[in-house]
């Protein structure tokens, strides 16, 4: 296909997704989330700003712009105007113990960014925007939610579009956020999972794994060294991989897409949703279409497989019938 | 440097393009335009690929690395013999000049990615890696296969452009090195790599105190280099005089301090756009995937994908950029060296193959266990600021001039 006509054809998506997404819409099993699809069409509101919107408004007044990227040196050889650099594994988590960045080092974070509360900050980043989405449920435990947006399509689109690059740092000025503790009401710990899988709560877990270590046949995928003791999945959990809720060119679906996808794992947003995968940075991703998108009352847990299927005494489905150390 | 010289240089190129495209070796020329045409052929379909970009522009740089090397006569043993046994000191010059070169061009890109280089963070992918014991080893090691091979790595790679009877045994030894490195790597890492410090010089003395050592460094080491340089006799550095003529560049050997200058160059903008030069990565990552699918390889290499270097982690594309760089760097040198009259292909006699096979061997082990090889390690990492680079260059160097006296003393080593 010519270049210009694939241009014309990503701005005509890129301007038609919001209104053909409310136009789209079904009645959403909750009040809230009817109200957060309708949004969509307004960027101050939308969980989504495309790529076109945001070359726009790349100087606008109290924006950061945030790259997380899986692969180091991406950054650096080029990002969006005036993003900032967040490495995933030193800077959002702890790197002694295993939990997210604790209130001290993401107050000290939050403030080089020059992020606060009233700040709306746009995620991006390379593997369909699967870091960002982590980089989202991190700031989101710490009260940073409505005005943190993904770009719809992320490094990949916004390359594809050969939109500028810049090498140059940002120089933002710090803010004087302060994190409080963080909140739960996104993350779901060990003892919930637990609950669910002994059928005391009545919640949905989605597992967004490859079908293949969701059956156990393996344990983790090909070259992954963090291994689990046991293989398979939580009992009561639905697989719907992550990467089905993105079209080719790495935006997201739409709602209405969306909304069937999860339904035909039998997830509509009527219960409680816990989403889950290896280590808990693919589920993210999972995590925000269902709680920002789609406005699902949805958790994510970190632990996922490597804290699961680890544990001693706990049911587990394994299809597959793999046996740790051999058959 | 070699200004005064140049003025009374050796008669001019008997090469005239016109005449040359014509009527005395149409053939070469027109295979060597083929392929350089092919290559940029090859880019530009690259480019337009989706993701392809990065490819595109590592097929590139590879093209001009190769055509540089082989213009230039880069080979870091060659000059290293040079200056030991013929007393010639120009090409070591020509490699201090590609560190300073490179020294300051990463210097520049660093300072502009990393404002503040004293944190706990190193810059991206640049070859900065573990001083210790096992880096002199590794170095001294790689150092004895540039002798008893008679090149290094990079330079087999330019001279398999070239047709050189070595190359091809040199390479496939470098490939069984490296499947003997990843054999040893796990007792050499428990007992030393994983204790030895990662050292980046800018962290400690600033990018100004880091690039002033550096130069200075490199100076002292060119300066009684630039005196012997003073005391040969004239007709001996009879160095051809550059000019900006078709032969010059296309023909005549080029100065290789101005090789130098293009390698510095070449390294910057490769690691500004795509990573540091390195090329070893793809023969090691390739080798690995043939070691483990034969089952040769130990269940867990500890620690290794974690360094920084010339990365070995399994490719799970055909096309990566190492590969398109090596692929480029040899048929640019190919091309190169035909229309030059340099493309020789010689039978291989026993004595190659054995000196291919055993040298290629020690260099793969030497590059695998130093996280790369004279490219990588030496002229990536120095230029990066990291004392690994120094560490395993001065080792490098001991190990080649040692097995070179050794092999003369014995007569197995010219």
């Amino acid at each position: 296909m010519p270049r210009p006509l694939i241009h014309l054809l990503a701005i005509v998506a890129g301007a038609a997704l919001p209104f053909g997404a409310a136009a789209k819409e079904t009645p959403a099993p909750g009040a809230a989330a009817q109200a957060r699809t309708e949004a969509r069409s307004d960027a101050a509101a939308s969980p989504l700003v495309s790529t076109e919107w945001l070359e726009k408004n790349l100087d606008a007044k109290n924006l950061r712009i945030v790259e997380v990227s899986v692969e180091p040196g991406v950054f650096e050889r080029g990002h969006i105007p005036g993003a900032q650099n967040v490495v995933w594994h030193t800077d959002l988590v702890e790197t002694v113990s295993r939990d997210i960045a604790g209130p001290e080092k993401f107050t000290a974070l939050a403030r080089r960014l020059g992020v606060d509360r009233d700040t709306t900050v746009v995620l991006y980043g390379d593997n369909n925007n699967w870091f960002a989405a982590w980089g989202a449920w991190v700031l989101a435990q710490y009260g940073l939610v409505d005005n943190v947006k993904l770009l719809d399509g992320g490094r990949k689109k916004w390359e594809a579009e050969k939109r500028p690059l810049d090498t140059r740092n940002a120089e933002v000025a710090a803010s004087t956020f302060a994190a409080p503790a963080p909140s739960t009401t996104f993350r779901a710990r060990f003892g919930d999972v637990l609950a669910v899988a002994k059928r005391e709560r009545d919640e949905q877990i989605l597992d967004i794994r490859s079908p293949d270590e969701f059956s156990g046949k393996v344990i983790a995928p090909p070259g992954v060294q963090e291994l689990a003791i046991r293989a398979g999945h939580i009992p009561g959990s639905v697989n719907v991989p992550w990467a089905k809720a993105v079209n080719a060119d790495g935006t997201l679906k739409s709602p209405a897409e969306l909304k069937a996808l999860y339904a035909a794992a039998g997830i509509d947003g009527s219960k409680p949703i816990i989403t889950s995968c290896r280590i808990g940075e693919r589920s993210s991703h999972s995590w925000f279409v269902l709680t920002r998108v789609l406005g699902y009352p949805a958790r994510n847990y970190d632990g996922s497989w490597t804290e699961y299927g680890n544990a001693v005494g706990v049911p587990v489905v394994n299809l597959a019938g793999t046996v740790w150390g051999g058959k | 440097m070699s200004g005064p010289i140049a003025e009374r240089a050796a008669p001019l190129p008997r090469f005239r393009a016109p005449a040359g495209l014509a009527g005395r070796a149409p053939l070469p020329w027109a295979l060597s335009l083929a392929v350089a045409l092919g290559l940029a052929g090859a880019a530009l379909w690259l480019s337009g690929q989706p993701g392809g970009s990065r490819l595109a522009l590592a097929l590139t740089f590879g093209a001009l690395f190769g055509f540089v090397l082989q213009r230039a006569r880069f080979c870091f043993y060659c000059q290293w013999r040079d200056f030991l046994v013929e007393g010639d000191p120009r090409g070591l010059l020509g490699i201090l000049a590609a560190l300073a070169a490179g020294l300051a061009g990463y210097a520049v890109v660093l300072g502009a990615w990393m404002p503040d280089p004293s944190g706990t963070r190193l810059p991206p992918d640049a070859h900065i890696g573990p001083v210790g014991p096992v880096l002199v080893l590794a170095g001294a090691v790689f150092g004895a296969g540039m002798a008893v091979s008679g090149s290094c790595i990079s330079a087999h790679l330019y001279r398999l452009g070239e047709g050189s009877p070595t190359a091809p045994f040199a390479l496939l030894g470098t490939g069984l090195g490296f499947v003997l490195g990843f054999a040893t790597w796990n007792p050499l890492y428990l007992a030393s790599v994983s204790e030895a410090p990662v050292v980046w010089l800018p962290r400690h003395l600033g990018y100004a105190g880091s690039l002033a050592l550096g130069l200075a460094l490199l100076a002292a080491l060119a300066w009684p280099l630039l005196r012997r340089l003073r005391a040969l006799p004239r007709a001996e550095t009879g160095e051809r005089r550059i000019e900006a003529g078709f032969g010059s560049v296309f023909a005549g050997r080029w100065p290789v301090w101005l090789g130098g200058l293009a390698v510095g160059a070449i390294g910057t903008l490769a690691y500004l756009r795509i990573g540091p030069l390195g090329v070893t990565a793809e023969i090691g990552g390739r080798a690995r995937q043939a070691a483990g699918s034969f089952g040769l390889l130990p269940a867990r290499l500890e620690g290794l994908d974690t360094f920084r270097g010339c990365a070995t982690a399994v490719r799970d594309a055909v096309l990566t950029p190492n590969g398109l760089f090596v692929g480029g760097l040899v048929l640019a040198s190919f091309a190169a060296a035909l229309a030059a009259g340099q493309f020789r292909p010689a039978r291989p006699r026993p004595g190659h193959v054995a000196r291919g096979l055993l040298g290629g061997a020690l260099l793969g082990w030497g590059a695998m266990t130093g996280l790369g090889c004279s490219v990588g390690t030496l002229l990536s990492g120095i230029m990066a600021g990291a004392l690994s680079g120094w560490v395993f260059g001065i080792a490098m160097f001991a190990g080649a001039g040692a097995t070179l006296w050794l092999g003369r003393r014995t007569g197995l080593l010219a």
